[in-house]
């Protein structure tokens, strides 16, 4: 009886349904986050009477087959890269990318990562940071003294420095785009991480044509929408029931078959 | 269907019945995988469900006075290709088909398949793919590549055109008509390819289905259906199970009644 494993993938695949779906709830007050979705597909199919086959010394054909398909895989989540609501701050170190595009970061490590979470702060040398502490690529220092930083829309930082009206050119924060943004790879910490997928990022200016512009002042909060996820759940557990009905029916049927003598 | 000719020394009529009651159980038992397996995809994009024909097998032993037969044989299991249901999803690279028509893939093995999953996505070279990396197709059957600076404007009209503001027209997503859809072999990831059989009419252009952005098509798996399906075949299994007992039980009684030497 087959019927078994088969409802059993189901079950599996509306847990991991269910794990997607309360990652993104969790993540709904997340800076930058993206909600993602479990992306199911079938599994391959057991022909137990060919199509085509030959049903008669004539050559007549059996014109559909017997598929029995063995049940449902996870192929992926996928993340949906849309615009998340801006939220006004009026923190100087606020950024939020209105469009496409990410802020490069420089891991401890050595390696980069990618973020769309633009809550900075600035280290103990006044270098711009992330809420862990890692530098935006490519690194700004800001002098001493500094009253007041303007960020352009196409990302030129601007320092204000005391006494001096004239602003300091501090240099420019530049964005990396991918061609398939849904491919990077999460780390956690609002981080990404390029992959073979993803494409290796290309560097662009804000403002760029397809790249989004800064704005100073605003975050961007999460795209998750609360409503389609709850909806998502309901479907997600009813489905999970199916399946377990499926696999307590498959077991009585194989009882009754107990019953014959 | 030899098994089913065989002849026992205690009689056709009774032996018969054991077999018709055995031929439906077997038929059920591959329904009832048929139905989990639609219920296993319940949320799988653009999943069709599968259905289960069943036929009767005329069997007519001229020798047995009880005359003609009746098997049970599941002779073909079919495609339902009717619409599942379209939700929104708000990814720009999601399309949906509305109406008949089935998308064209490339799989990475080089077989061209095709099916109804627009959840999509942009691979290394820029191709569109679907998630498992099989190549969507234009109508001429040619991968369709997305320039690397395309950007949020991209936008898939109801023909599949492809365009964005500074690319211009990209492509065009190829929609087919399968006029012998039934034929066709499932090969999972949600695609059907074509058997390798002489007269199966090729895929032609479809002009009438809509594609649209941003929406994926669900599953049209109808829960309230598939769970009464199961009920069924579940009680069907029992009656032939049952069937097959009172047949045996048939048997027992005669053979102890003619068997026993004090009569």
């Amino acid at each position: 009886m087959k019927a078994l494993g088969i409802a059993a993938t189901g079950m599996l695949a509306q847990q991991t349904n269910v794990d997607v779906i309360s990652n993104n709830i969790a993540n709904a007050n997340t800076t930058g986050f993206k909600s993602s979705r479990a992306a199911f597909q079938d599994l391959i199919y057991e022909t137990q009477r060919r199509e085509g086959s030959l049903t008669s010394d004539a050559g007549t054909l059996r014109p559909t087959g017997v598929d029995v398909g063995l049940g449902v895989q996870t192929v992926g989540t996928v993340r949906l890269n849309t615009q998340g609501g801006l939220l006004a701050t009026e923190n100087q170190l606020d950024l939020a990318i209105d469009g496409r595009g990410f802020f490069t970061v420089n891991l401890p490590d050595g390696g980069q990562a990618f973020t769309r979470d633009g809550a900075f702060q600035l280290s103990p040398e006044g270098q711009i940071v992330t809420l862990q502490g890692y530098e935006l690529d490519p690194g700004i220092v800001l002098p001493e003294n500094t009253v007041n930083i303007a960020v352009g829309e196409t990302g030129t930082v601007m320092a204000y420095v005391e006494n001096d009206p004239v602003p300091v050119d501090l240099g420019r924060i530049t964005m990396a785009t991918f061609v398939n943004e849904a491919g990077m790879r999460a780390l956690g910490n609002n981080l990404l991480q390029a992959t073979t997928a993803s494409g290796d990022p290309l560097q662009a200016n804000p403002g760029d044509p397809g790249v989004g512009i800064i704005r100073q002042g605003y975050l961007e909060n999460s795209n998750v929408n609360i409503i389609q996820q709850i909806t998502d759940l309901i479907s997600a557990q009813r489905a999970y029931e199916m399946n377990s009905k499926a696999i307590s029916t498959a077991d009585q049927m194989m009882s009754t078959a107990n019953q014959i003598r | 269907m030899p098994i089913l000719r065989r002849k026992h020394h205690w009689g056709q009529a009774l032996d018969n019945s054991t077999y018709v009651s055995l031929s439906l159980a077997t038929a059920l038992r591959r329904e009832m995988d048929v139905a989990a397996n639609n219920m296993a995809n319940a949320n799988t994009t653009g999943f069709k469900a599968e259905r289960v024909v069943f036929s009767s097998y005329l069997h007519n032993d001229p020798a047995a006075a009880t005359g003609d037969t009746n098997f049970l044989v599941d002779v073909g299991s079919y495609v339902d290709a009717r619409q599942g249901a379209l939700s929104q999803t708000g990814n720009l690279l999601d399309v949906a088909l509305k109406g008949d028509g089935w998308f064209g893939y490339q799989t990475a093995q080089g077989q061209r398949a095709y099916g109804r999953d627009g959840s999509l996505a942009i691979d290394p070279q820029g191709n569109l793919v679907t998630l498992t990396g099989a190549r969507i197709l234009d109508i001429g059957g040619n991968p369709i590549a997305l320039p690397p600076d395309v950007g949020a404007d991209l936008t898939i009209s109801r023909s599949g055109v492809i365009s964005s503001l500074t690319n211009g027209v990209i492509g065009q997503i190829g929609v087919f008509g399968l006029p012998d859809l039934q034929a066709y072999e499932r090969i999972g990831n949600g695609m059907f390819v074509a058997p390798d059989v002489v007269g199966i009419r090729p895929p032609v252009p479809d002009t009438v289905t809509e594609v649209i952005q941003g929406a994926l098509e669900g599953s049209n798996i109808q829960p309230v259906v598939e769970m009464t399906r199961m009920m069924t075949i579940q009680k069907a299994y029992e009656r032939a199970v049952q069937l097959m007992n009172s047949e045996d039980e048939l048997r027992r009684d005669m053979l102890r009644r003619i068997g026993s030497p004090s009569g």
